[in-house]
C-alpha cells in the first residue's frame, strides 16, 4: 500500500514537474527566436538599408478570434510567396493582455514592426511611438480609394498615422427567435426608445430566464450622446454634461425596474466574448454589437439574429449610429523596415485575393473597389453586415467620434459607475456625479502628458 | 543565503593557507551557485533597485522617468481605489489565512490517526494545493458560483434560491476566500510532518495522567506544533498578500465587481500597465514589501510568547 502510494505520488509530481518545465521551455525558445530574429533583422537592415530588396523580417502584431488568425495568416503567406525577400514573424493572440504585452514591448523598445490598433489609437499617437504614413502615401500604400471619413478618422494633428482595416457600426442585435417564442412582433427599423421600453419587458415576462435586453452601457452612450447632437471628446473639448450622463444611467435603471433590462447579477456576469456573451447564452433578447461581429455572434448559435440600428430619439429624431473603423494598422515609430511595413499595409488592404481572403472579419474593407468586389461574392450573412453599413452610411445622421483619451481607464470608470447604480450603492445623481468629476480628471492626466 | 555567503567570504580571507584542494572545492561550489546568483542579481536584486527608483518618478512606460519625490506615495492614501484595494487584501489575508490554517490542522489530525485508506485520504486533500494558483483553478471556479453555476444548481434542491455569487459585491470575495481555504494541502502536509515528531511517550503519559482529548490536543499536541504552526503563519501570510491569479481571473482583470475583489496587487497591476503609471506603480510594490516586512516582524517578535521549542528556542 505505502510504496503503491509513493509511486503514484511521484509520477504525479514527475509529471507536473515535466508539464511545467516542457511548457515553459517551449515558451522559452519562442521567445528566444523571436527575439534573436529581430535583433538579427535590425542590425543586417542597417547595413543595407539603401539597396532595399535585400532580406527583411516584418514582425506583425493582431489580436482577434481563431478565424482571424487563420485568415490572417494565409494572407501573410500569400505576401511572402509575392515578396520572397521578405519573411513575416506573425504575433497573434486573443484581445486579453494584447495591449499589456504590447506596452511592455513598446517600454522595452522591440515592439513589431506593424500592430493592430483598436479605437484607442490615439492614445498610442499622444505617446509618440506610431510612425506618421504620409511620406509613404502614394509611394507603398496607396490610399486613393479609402472612404474619407475612415482615414480622418486616424489623422491626427495632420498627419496620418494608420491604415484602417474596416468599417463597422453599432447596432442593435435582435434574437429573432426568442421574440417570435415570446410572442412579441419584431420592430420596424425605426423604432423608437419608447417602443424598445415596451418591447423588452414583453420578452422578461414571456420568457422564463431570459431578459428583454442587456445593457448597452458605454458604446451606447455615445451613440446616445450623437442622438442628442452631443458627443464625448473631439479635438480637446468635452461634448457633454453630467445631466447626460444622468439621463443614461436613468434610463436603465429605468429598464431594469421594468423588468426589461437584466437584472445587476446577470449584466454584471456579461463577457466580451461572443461565444459567451449574454445574448448567446439566452439570458437576453437583445444586446449592443459591433455590425463586424455579426458573423461571430451568429455562428455561436442557432437562434436567428438581426442587426438593428439603434432606437431613435423621438425627439431630435436621430439614430445617432456612425460609420466607425473597427481596427488598424498601423507602423511602429522606430520600425527598421518602414517602406516595406507600409508596403505590407497596403497590400493587407488593398490586394483583391488578400481581401477576399480577409472578408468582413475586421469590418467592411474601406477601399471601395476591394468593398464593390467583397459585396459581389458575399454569403447571405456577410450580406446582412454590408446591407446595414449601407443603411447606416445612408441614414447616418452623426460624426464619428473617437475613443476618449485614456480609453482603458475610462472604461473601467464608466463600468464600475454602472455596477454602483446596479447594486444601489448610490443614487443615480451622486454616481453620475462621481463619474463626471473623475472622468474630467482622468482626462486632463493623460491630456497633459501630450506636452 | 546572504549570511552564509559572508560567512564563506570572510573565512576564505582569513585562512590564507587553505590547501588547494578546499581552494578547488570553493571554486567548484561558486560554479554551481552561479546559475542562481546570475538569476538573483539579473532578475530580482536588478529589478527592485530599478522599481525603487521608479518609485520616485513619474513614468508612463515609453517616455524618460521624470522624478517626482514621494509624490507617488503622499497619492496614495487620497486614493480611494487603492485604500479599497488594500482593505480587501487586508480582509482576505486576515480571514483567509486563519481558516486555511485551522482547516489545514484540523485534517490533518484527522489523518495522522491510524485508519483505512489513510493513503488516499491525504493525497485528495492534498491535490487541490498542487492546482494551487493556477489559472485553470480560477476559471473552474468562476464556472462554479456563477449564476446558473454548479453551486446554485445543487442549492436549488435544498430550495434555496441562489446568488449570481461571484458578481455580486457582497459576495465575490467570499468566495475567492473559500478557494483560498480550499487549498490548504501544502500546510496540511507540513503539519503532517509536525505531528509525527511529537514524542508518543507525552501521549502516553498524558493518557495516564487521566488527560482528556480535549486537554491533550490544548495542552500536548498544540504546544509541540507552535513551531510548525508558526512557520505555516508566516508562509501562508506571505502568499496570500500577494494573491493575484484568482481575482485576475474570476473578475476578468477588473477587480470587480464594484472594486470587492481589487486585491492590491491586481491593482498595482492595473496602474503599471493598463493606466501606464510605472512609478505610481513600483511604489505600491514598496509599500507592498514594507507592510509584509513590518508584519512579519510583528509575527517573529509575538513568537517567543506562542512558541515552544523542544530545544529551548534557539533562533
Amino acid at each position: 500500500m505505502r510504496k503503491v502510494y509513493l509511486l503514484f505520488i511521484l509520477m504525479l509530481f514527475t509529471t507536473v514537474v515535466v508539464a511545467c518545465s516542457s511548457d515553459s521551455a517551449t515558451d522559452d525558445t519562442t521567445e528566444d527566436t523571436n527575439s534573436e530574429g529581430t535583433t538579427e533583422s535590425a542590425e543586417e537592415t542597417e547595413d543595407e538599408e539603401a539597396s532595399g530588396e535585400e532580406d527583411v523580417t516584418l514582425r506583425v502584431a493582431w489580436w482577434g478570434g481563431q478565424e482571424r488568425h487563420d485568415r490572417s495568416l494565409q494572407v501573410i503567406e500569400m505576401y511572402e510567396e509575392q515578396n520572397p525577400h521578405v519573411t513575416i514573424e506573425a504575433e497573434y493572440s486573443g484581445f486579453d493582455g494584447y495591449f499589456d504585452k504590447l506596452n511592455t514591448q513598446l517600454a522595452a523598445g522591440n515592439a513589431p514592426d506593424v500592430i493592430q490598433f483598436g479605437g484607442n489609437l490615439n492614445d498610442f499617437v499622444l505617446r509618440d511611438v506610431i510612425l506618421p504614413l504620409d511620406d509613404y502615401v502614394g509611394n507603398e500604400l496607396d490610399t486613393s480609394l479609402h472612404s474619407e471619413s475612415m482615414l480622418d478618422s486616424a489623422t491626427f494633428d495632420g498627419n496620418l498615422y494608420g491604415v484602417t482595416l474596416g468599417t463597422t457600426a453599432w447596432g442593435v442585435l435582435v434574437n429573432k427567435t426568442t421574440l417570435e417564442e415570446a410572442g412579441v412582433s419584431m420592430p420596424s427599423k425605426e423604432w423608437t426608445w419608447d417602443d424598445f421600453k415596451e418591447i423588452t419587458p414583453e420578452v422578461t415576462e414571456n420568457i422564463d430566464g431570459t431578459y428583454g435586453t442587456g445593457d448597452f452601457s458605454e458604446d451606447g452612450f455615445g451613440v446616445f450622446l450623437a442622438q442628442r447632437d452631443k458627443y464625448t471628446y473631439l479635438d480637446g473639448e468635452i461634448g457633454f454634461g453630467v445631466e447626460d450622463v444622468q439621463d443614461w444611467f436613468q434610463l436603465w435603471k429605468d429598464l431594469r425596474d421594468s423588468g426589461g433590462a437584466a437584472v445587476a447579477e446577470v449584466q454584471v456576469s456579461a463577457t466580451q466574448t461572443p461565444e459567451q456573451s449574454l445574448i448567446v447564452q439566452g439570458d437576453v433578447a437583445m444586446e449592443s454589437i459591433a455590425s463586424n461581429q455579426l458573423s461571430a455572434y451568429s455562428s455561436a448559435t442557432e437562434d436567428e439574429f438581426e442587426l438593428y440600428p439603434y432606437p431613435y430619439n423621438s425627439e431630435t429624431g436621430k439614430n445617432g449610429v456612425s460609420l466607425r473603423p473597427s481596427q488598424y494598422f498601423a507602423a511602429y515609430k522606430d520600425t527598421p523596415h518602414p517602406e516595406e511595413s507600409a508596403k505590407f499595409m497596403d497590400f493587407f488592404v488593398n490586394n483583391v485575393e488578400a481581401t477576399e481572403i480577409l472578408g468582413n472579419d475586421r469590418g467592411a474593407p474601406v477601399n471601395s473597389d476591394v468593398r464593390k468586389n467583397l459585396i459581389e461574392q458575399a454569403s447571405e450573412l456577410d450580406e446582412k453586415v454590408y446591407s446595414y453599413i449601407d443603411l447606416v452610411s445612408e441614414t447616418s445622421d452623426a460624426p464619428y467620434i473617437p475613443n476618449l483619451p485614456g480609453y482603458n481607464e475610462n472604461t473601467q470608470l464608466f463600468t464600475e459607475t454602472e455596477q454602483i447604480i446596479y447594486y444601489d450603492q448610490k443614487s443615480v445623481e451622486q454616481a453620475s456625479e462621481d463619474y463626471f468629476e473623475e472622468l474630467l480628471s482622468n482626462i486632463e492626466k493623460y491630456t497633459s502628458e501630450e506636452e | 543565503m546572504k549570511s552564509s555567503e559572508a560567512v564563506t567570504v570572510s573565512s576564505v580571507q582569513k585562512k590564507t593557507k587553505i590547501s588547494k584542494e578546499t581552494r578547488k572545492q570553493y571554486i567548484a561550489a561558486y560554479i554551481f551557485l552561479l546559475p542562481w546568483l546570475i538569476g538573483f542579481l539579473g532578475l530580482v536584486l536588478g529589478p527592485m533597485v530599478s522599481s525603487l527608483y521608479l518609485s520616485f518618478t513619474r513614468f508612463d512606460l515609453l517616455n524618460p522617468p521624470e522624478w517626482i519625490g514621494f509624490a507617488n506615495y503622499t497619492e496614495m492614501f487620497q486614493d480611494t481605489r487603492w485604500i479599497a484595494s488594500a482593505k480587501v487584501t487586508m480582509t482576505f489575508v486576515f480571514i483567509a489565512v486563519p481558516t486555511q490554517l485551522i482547516a489545514a490542522l484540523l485534517v490533518a489530525v484527522l489523518l495522522n490517526k491510524k485508519m483505512a485508506a489513510v493513503g488516499f485520504y491525504r493525497t485528495t486533500y492534498y491535490l487541490p494545493s498542487l492546482l494551487g494558483g493556477s489559472v485553470a483553478i480560477a476559471i473552474l471556479w468562476k464556472n462554479l458560483f456563477e449564476i446558473d453555476g454548479l453551486v446554485n444548481q445543487v442549492l436549488v434542491f435544498f430550495n434555496i434560491e441562489g446568488q449570481g455569487w461571484i458578481s455580486h459585491p457582497d459576495y465575490a470575495l467570499g468566495t475567492i476566500i473559500i478557494l483560498a481555504t480550499w487549498q490548504f494541502g501544502a500546510s496540511m502536509v507540513i503539519f503532517l510532518a509536525g505531528l509525527k515528531q511529537i514524542p508518543k511517550e507525552l501521549y502516553e503519559a498524558a493518557a495516564v495522567d487521566g488527560g482528556t482529548k480535549r486537554q491533550v490536543f490544548f495542552r500536548v499536541t498544540l504546544p509541540l506544533l507552535s513551531p510548525v504552526i508558526f512557520f505555516n503563519l508566516v508562509i501562508e501570510l506571505i502568499k496570500s498578500i500577494q494573491v493575484f491569479t484568482s481575482a485576475f481571473i474570476i473578475s476578468e482583470g477588473t477587480g470587480g465587481p464594484i472594486n470587492s475583489t481589487l486585491f492590491y496587487t491586481l491593482y498595482l497591476y492595473q496602474k503599471g500597465f493598463t493606466h501606464f503609471e510605472m512609478g505610481y506603480a513600483s511604489a505600491m510594490a514598496w509599500v507592498l514589501v514594507f507592510v509584509l516586512g513590518v508584519m512579519t516582524l510583528v509575527i517573529f517578535f509575538s513568537s517567543k510568547y506562542w512558541v515552544h521549542y523542544e530545544d529551548g528556542g534557539k533562533l
